[in-house]
Parts: C-alpha cells; sequence; structure tokens
C-alpha cells in the first residue's frame, strides 16, 4: 500500500507543505523535509523547479528561479534524496512542471523516482487526457500516484471523471488564481467547498492554493481533508530561515 | 511526387494527356526510337515542362531543337559528357538538363560525382539493349546507396502494376531524393500513344497516397507529433470554450462577412503582391512582395486580432489580455481593443518596455494598460507567462488574444486560419499576374511563426511548393546568442504546446537572442516543428549583419524599408539560388518604422 493511501486512512485535517528544492540553498533540500516531519507535517511536496512556472505566483516564480541560479537540476534533486527513506517516512511528492520531466525521460524519471521511495507526483501542466493516452502505465508501473487538480471552474461532469481516474487524493484549487495570491477564504470559497463535498467523491480532496495560517487551513479542512501551504511556507523561509520552520508549522496547527 | 509521361508523338495526344496536367512532358529526337516525333507539339500548358530527350546528338542539333520547339528541359541519354552538359549549360542557361544513367544490376554510382555540377536532376533508368524504352524495371533497392542531393527521375518500365511498389519505394530511405516519376512504354496502346484512362489511373493513385500526408492540424489538436494542449487544469475551461465554439463561430456567415469586411475597409486589405523588378534582376528570379507592411498598424499582426477580437465579442468577453515583444502585437491588440470598445491590459518584459518606448506610448495612446513583466528574463516569454497567470486569476471574462501560432490549441489553429488570407490572396493575386495559383517557393521570417504560418497555409499540402522558413541566427547559430530553434531547439514543452524549443538539458527554457525583437522566441509554433521535422519546409538561419545588409539592400533597389524580421527573410536570396523562371513570392511582413532607432545605431546613420 501507498504511503498516500495509508496517510489519508488514518489521519484527518492533513496538512502539506511545498517547498522549492535548492531553495533558499542548494543543499537545504534534505534538512527541509527532516524538519518539516519533525515539527508533525503529514506530506510533503518536493517542487522541482522551472524556468517558466505558469501557474504560480511571484513567490514561488521567485523561489523557483533561485534554486535554478543555485544549481538545482532533476539529476541533483535525485542525487540529494536517495538516502531520504533512512530517515524520513511521511508521504514524498514530487510537485513540478512537464517539460524537465519530459527531457530526463518520463520512464527513467518514474524509476527513479520509485527506488527512492518517492510517493506521488503533481504535474499541473500535463493534462488528464495526455496522461491518459501515455503515460498512465509507466507511471503505475513504478508505484507513483498521479494527483490531478481540480478549480471552482471545473465542471460536474468533469470532476466525476477526475475522480474516477484518480488514486490517491484530488487536489482541489481554492480559487481561480496562481500561487501565492489569496488573502483569506470568502462565501464564494465556502460554497465550492460544501459544493465538491456534497459530491461524496471516492478520492479524498486536498485543498491548495491561498492557505497562509491556522484560519485558512482550518477553513478548508472543514469541508476537505486536509489542505496544502506552499507560498507562505516560502516566504517563511525567506523570512526565518531553515531553522525556524516547527514555529511556522505550530502557528498553522495552533 | 511529379509526374512526367514521356515518349509523346501525335498531337491530338500529346493534347489529351496535357489535360491530365502531368508535371512533364517527353518528346523523343532519336531516329532509331520507335517514339521518334516527327508531328508539331501543341501548344502546352504552361505548368507543364516539355522535355527534348536527345541520344548523343550533337550540341548544335541539341540548341536548334531547343529553341524550335522552346523546350525547357532536356534529357541526354547517350554517353554524353560531363563536359558536354558543361557547355551546354553554359550557351543555354535557362534550360534544365536530366542526365540518364542506366542500371541493372549494380551501378558504380561514383560516376555522378562529376555531373553534380552540370545538370540538373538525374534519371535512372533500366539498362537494356536500348537507349531506354526497354519495357521492364531494375531493382530499385540499388537506389539505397544514392550518394547523392540531387533530385533525380525514377524510370524504366513503369507501369500501373507497380502503383504498390512504387509506394513502398517511397516510404524507404532509397526515395528521399526522388523527384519524380517517368513513365512510357507500359502506358500505350501503340508505340508513341499514350492511353488516357491509364495514365489518369496511374495519377490518381499516385498522387491520392503521396499527397495523403497532411501537414494541416489534425482532429486532435497535433501536427504531426506537436502541438496538444498542455495548460494547467486552471486554464481548462477558457480553453475548452474556445476549442469547442471557434471552428464554429469563423464558419458563421455573420462573422466571415464582419471579419473581411474591416480586413477591406480599416486593416486596408487586399495588400498588393508586388513584383520587385530590380530585386529580381539582381537575383536573377521573378521575386514578389506580399507587403503586409502596408497593412494598418504595419504588419500582419493585425489579421489575427482583428479576427480574435471578433471571437472575443461572440463568446461574451468583456476583457482582452495580450503578451508583446517589441510591441507590434501589443499595439495590433490595443488597436482593435480601441476599435471595440473593449478594455484592454498588455503584458510586456520589462526589458522591452524600456527597449521600445515609441510602441508602449502607442498601446498607451490606443487606451492600453500595459503591465511589466517582471519575473524571469523579463522578456517576451515572461510576458506570455504573465498573460497567461492574468488568464487563470480571470477565467470568465477575459479573452486572451495570442499574437502567434503559438500556445495550447486551438491558438496554432486559430490564428493560422486568421492569418490564411495572405497565402490566400497570393492565390488570386498570383494567377492575375502569372496565370497561375501556385508559386514554386514561398519564403517567409519564423519567430513563433505567425506570418510564415499565414503566406505558407493554403500551399502546406501542396509539395510543388516549395516552403522557406527564415530564422534568426543572431549573432551565429552556435555563438550562444541566437534564435534558430530548428537548429538548436529540442523537443519539449512551452506555453502549453509540444514543440521544438531551446533549453537547457534539464529542461529549463532558455533566452533566445536576435537583433530583431520579433523573432526573438525561445519556441516555434507546432505546425512550423512539423514542417522541419518532416522537411516539408526548407529551414534558414539568417544573422543579424546578414538580415541588415538585405533590410538596406530592399530600400535601396525598391524603395522600401522592411521590418527587421523581414529582412532576415529577403537575406535568403544571398544564401540560396534560384531559377530565372522560378516565381518566389516572399512575405514582407512588418515595415521597417519601428526599427529605425536599430538601423541609426547600426549603420550609424
Amino acid at each position: 500500500m501507498n504511503r498516500i493511501h495509508k496517510k489519508l486512512q488514518k489521519t484527518d485535517k492533513v496538512l502539506s507543505i511545498y517547498f522549492t528544492a535548492g531553495y533558499p540553498n542548494l543543499n537545504d533540500t534534505v534538512t527541509i523535509i527532516e524538519s518539516l516531519e519533525q515539527s508533525g507535517v503529514d506530506m510533503i511536496e518536493i517542487g522541482l523547479p522551472f524556468s517558466d512556472p505558469l501557474a504560480d505566483g511571484p513567490t514561488i516564480q521567485a523561489s523557483s528561479t533561485q534554486a535554478l541560479k543555485n544549481g538545482m537540476t532533476t539529476a541533483k534533486l535525485f542525487e540529494q534524496l536517495k538516502d531520504i527513506r533512512k530517515t524520513v517516512s511521511i508521504p514524498l511528492i514530487i510537485m513540478g512542471y512537464f517539460n524537465p520531466i519530459l527531457q530526463y525521460g518520463v520512464e527513467k524519471f518514474c524509476k527513479t523516482c520509485q527506488e527512492i521511495g518517492i510517493d506521488g507526483l503533481i504535474i499541473p501542466d500535463l493534462p488528464v487526457s495526455e496522461y491518459n493516452a501515455h503515460y498512465k502505465t509507466t507511471f503505475e508501473k513504478y508505484g507513483l500516484i498521479n494527483v490531478f487538480l481540480i478549480t471552482p471552474q471545473t465542471s460536474e461532469e468533469r470532476i466525476q471523471f477526475i475522480d474516477s481516474i484518480s488514486n490517491g487524493f484530488i487536489y482541489m484549487v481554492s480559487s481561480a488564481s496562481v500561487t501565492g495570491s489569496q488573502s483569506g477564504f470568502g462565501d464564494q470559497q465556502t460554497e465550492y467547498f460544501k459544493r465538491i463535498a456534497c459530491m461524496q467523491l471516492k478520492n479524498p480532496q486536498i485543498v491548495g492554493f491561498g492557505i497562509n495560517n491556522n484560519e485558512t487551513f482550518m477553513q478548508a479542512t472543514d469541508y476537505a481533508k486536509g489542505a496544502i501551504i506552499g507560498s507562505a511556507f516560502i516566504k517563511h523561509l525567506n523570512e526565518h530561515g531553515v531553522s525556524k520552520i516547527s514555529e511556522f508549522i505550530k502557528g498553522i496547527r495552533a | 511526387m511529379k509526374l512526367k509521361v514521356c515518349g509523346m508523338t501525335s498531337g491530338e495526344n500529346i493534347q489529351a494527356i496535357a489535360s491530365l496536367k502531368p508535371d512533364f512532358l517527353g518528346f523523343i529526337f532519336y531516329e532509331k526510337s520507335a517514339r521518334f516525333i516527327t508531328s508539331d507539339i501543341p501548344e502546352l500548358p504552361k505548368s507543364i515542362k516539355k522535355v527534348g530527350v536527345f541520344v548523343n546528338a550533337s550540341e548544335s542539333e541539341i540548341i536548334d531543337t531547343v529553341s524550335k520547339y522552346d523546350f525547357q528541359v532536356v534529357q541526354l541519354h547517350g554517353d554524353e559528357s560531363p563536359e558536354f552538359c558543361s557547355s551546354l549549360q553554359s550557351k543555354q542557361s535557362n534550360l534544365e538538363i536530366i542526365k540518364v544513367f542506366s542500371i541493372k544490376d549494380h551501378f558504380n554510382f561514383k560516376v555522378l560525382k562529376s555531373y553534380e555540377s552540370v545538370c540538373d536532376y538525374f534519371l535512372f533508368d533500366t539498362k537494356g539493349k536500348l537507349p531506354g524504352g526497354n519495357g521492364y524495371s531494375f531493382n530499385w533497392n540499388i537506389l539505397e546507396a544514392y550518394p547523392s542531393t540531387k533530385p533525380y527521375f525514377l524510370s524504366g518500365g513503369i507501369g500501373l502494376d507497380d502503383v504498390k511498389n512504387i509506394h513502398q519505394f517511397l516510404k524507404s530511405s532509397a526515395s528521399k531524393y526522388c523527384y519524380a516519376l517517368d513513365v512510357n512504354s507500359k502506358f500505350e496502346t501503340a508505340p508513341g500513344l499514350k492511353d488516357f484512362n491509364l495514365v489518369q489511373q496511374f495519377k490518381t493513385q499516385i498522387l491520392s497516397n503521396t499527397s495523403t500526408m497532411n501537414y494541416n492540424i489534425n482532429e486532435h489538436g497535433y501536427y504531426g507529433e506537436f502541438g496538444g494542449a498542455y495548460i494547467p487544469e486552471m486554464l481548462y475551461p477558457n480553453v475548452e470554450e474556445l476549442r469547442q465554439n471557434y471552428l464554429k463561430i469563423m464558419a458563421e456567415p455573420d462573422f466571415k462577412a464582419e471579419f473581411n469586411q474591416l480586413l477591406k475597409d480599416y486593416v486596408g486589405r487586399p495588400s498588393p503582391l508586388y513584383f520587385a523588378k530590380r530585386l529580381s534582376e539582381r537575383y536573377n528570379t521573378k521575386i514578389y512582395l506580399k507587403r503586409e507592411d502596408l497593412n494598418h498598424t504595419g504588419a500582419h499582426k493585425i489579421n489575427n486580432t482583428i479576427g480574435q477580437i471578433l471571437m472575443a465579442k461572440r463568446l461574451g468577453k468583456k476583457r482582452i489580455i495580450a503578451e508583446t515583444g517589441a510591441g507590434q502585437h501589443g499595439v495590433a491588440t490595443a488597436t482593435v481593443c480601441a476599435l471595440m470598445g473593449i478594455e484592454c491590459v498588455v503584458y510586456m518584459g520589462e526589458i522591452d518596455i524600456a527597449r521600445q518606448a515609441p510602441n508602449v506610448a502607442r498601446m498607451k495612446m490606443l487606451g492600453a494598460t500595459v503591465v511589466p513583466a517582471l519575473s524571469g528574463s523579463r522578456t517576451l516569454k515572461d510576458a506570455t507567462n504573465e498573460a497567461i497567470r492574468d488568464w487563470i486569476n480571470n477565467p470568465v471574462d477575459t479573452h486572451y488574444i495570442i499574437g502567434s501560432v503559438v500556445g495550447p490549441h486551438p491558438y496554432p489553429n486559430m490564428v493560422a486560419r486568421f492569418q490564411a488570407v495572405v497565402s490566400e490572396e497570393i492565390e488570386w493575386q498570383l494567377q492575375d499576374k502569372e496565370g497561375r495559383t501556385k508559386p514554386d517557393h514561398v519564403i517567409a521570417c519564423v519567430g513563433g511563426g505567425s506570418n510564415a504560418a499565414g503566406a505558407f497555409y493554403q500551399f502546406l499540402n501542396d509539395t510543388d511548393v516549395n516552403l522557406i522558413a527564415v530564422e534568426a541566427a543572431g549573432l551565429g547559430v552556435h555563438s550562444g546568442e541566437s534564435a534558430a530553434t530548428s537548429a538548436l531547439g529540442k523537443e519539449g514543452i512551452i506555453h502549453g504546446s509540444k514543440t521544438l524549443l531551446m533549453q537547457t538539458d534539464d529542461g529549463q527554457i532558455t533566452e533566445p537572442y536576435s537583433i530583431s525583437a520579433g523573432l526573438d522566441y525561445p519556441g516555434v509554433g507546432p505546425m512550423h516543428a512539423n514542417l522541419f521535422r518532416t522537411s516539408r519546409a526548407e529551414f534558414i538561419s539568417i544573422t543579424d549583419d546578414e538580415a541588415m545588409q538585405a533590410g538596406l539592400e530592399l530600400c535601396k533597389l525598391e524603395g522600401i524599408i522592411p521590418a527587421i524580421e523581414s529582412s532576415h527573410a529577403l537575406a535568403v536570396f544571398k544564401q540560396r539560388q534560384f531559377k530565372p523562371d522560378d516565381v518566389v513570392v516572399l512575405s514582407l511582413s512588418g515595415r521597417g518604422d519601428k526599427d529605425l532607432n536599430t538601423y541609426i545605431n547600426y549603420f550609424d546613420l
């Protein structure tokens, strides 16, 4: 059984943290992952930096640009992660854009993920239809869960379809926006969270985009299985460095 | 694949076969042949080249016959030496020469070498008792070892029964330079008399299969292996709405009428197809310039923005966003938004804003908001990212007017269709001027590729029309400062499309360079990636220096100051030779006003 399945079975109010690999410093990757687990985070999304992250807001863009400047590459990330399962047991997901994965070689990428102990992938610009037609068998061969996104604009029919081909959780984008651009959830979001909750999907949903504190985390997890924090965590790293990670997590859980 | 029907002898039969429009008709001037022509040759359509076939005739006999019958081509079937061909070539510079070689079980290809520079085509025939006309074929696999790049004719006993073998052959690498099929005795009712029905069947069967290659988009949104819609789910509803509606809307009579009326009265179409006499003389070929530079706002870009603003209105959109590099597409978008009274936001890289101040001012005068793209390299690709982010944030009321044949499906196809007006006009304008709709060559510069897509569109599947795409090599293809995507790019994903793009080994998109801001894009539209991959189009790289000189040359020869983008296309004439009677259409995509500062600095004016 995949670590993601186990975690989602046992835990409610799942807290997942996104960070950009290679930021603030090239070799912070393992330290950040270990600190996050020790701080009680349930799941981690390791961001593979890309030069043109078009679904991301300024915070994640800037961290990606810096990470690339620091020398982060796909091969480098795999090298850093090779012994990660000796110290870390929570689910690890790699989130990245499709082009670097395509250049690395999709099969080689998946194989390496399996060897390291990566549990799933989130590739925002790999559309469902392409995945189904060309990559599904490869992902499954290496035991990787592929996570799809839905948004407030996604039609009910398409949500049902995405639910039918998902096998882990659905990444529920909180609002029509790029990452890091919300400040608090209004009635619109609450309506949307309720609407999705009522659909009784087979896959649990984890909310992302716009979660930046205890309040938004609690709002999101009132309806969904869990929530993902990205930009707010990177801002915290930016201001307080790698050593203060547990304080950030405590603030969210409080 | 071209078709040559050889051994024609009788007037009426010649006319009947000519009505099937083969590419070549051959007439044999060899007395021992059963197909020796003694009658007159009737007037033939201009598209058919007349070939005089000779076996060891003297030079004066050939020259006299060529002038008597007005042959465009001679086929030399005997032991004519390279020196003989060379001498003939020097005396008849407009004459094309086909040199024949006969093959039995093997062939020493080394003999071709000394003929390379003194003839235009090779022809491979079956070795037999007679020079030609033996009626059986040789083992075509021998051509696997063909060492040359010269186009050749395949000949020797080809009949209707061979269609299957020919298709197989055309799939093999041996046929890479096979230019034409030459048929004769297997299509006759008597020596020299061709069977109309047999030739017709053969032509249909050969062409139906060899031209099934579709260079346009398929039903899945791909050109070959390129294209698709690699977009985040946040963009799915917008792009899907467009995909479901764009063809329907474009086909509505109301839409067409409004589009055509605006192109005529507002843009000033049709743009002239101008015969550039002095430029043609300089390069000894027939050059027509498609004057997109004379459009309102000074370039072809407005064709697309007119189409898309009408599309946006019919989709009920209230706000327009666009990206721009040099500012031409931004100005064209701001213009149509002013025309329609719709809010307009243009994203432009911070660096481009600084170096393209006049266009920024134009957009502001036209009422647009210009937003600097501050991320990444702060140029066109980042402006595009910012526009996409805006669209993610405003999924309901906003339409994104992409400026080129790039982006997720259906954008490349939609933009190409709006730009197709360029080649639609070329067809009827050329009919007026040359009595035919198809040029021999179409030349256009390619950044993302919208002007080339428009100029190529009507000719994509007509492989008789040679397409030449010109990329910006900057300081040199391998200088590290270049935008020659076909030469330097690898397959990947950029701005929602699978195509060729310049990137690091790790898949990070790199920053291109060209003196021309409009060619300064790290990718190329998926249509062009496919034209490159399938060798349907020739791709030529032109450096900054070559382009600037070609631009200045056009000023001096024709009194036209071209955009530096178009100057890249013009520089092709120094790189590649055309035949004197070739009809070459060049898309003069924009005017040079916007580039005046660059010209001033470059030439120290």
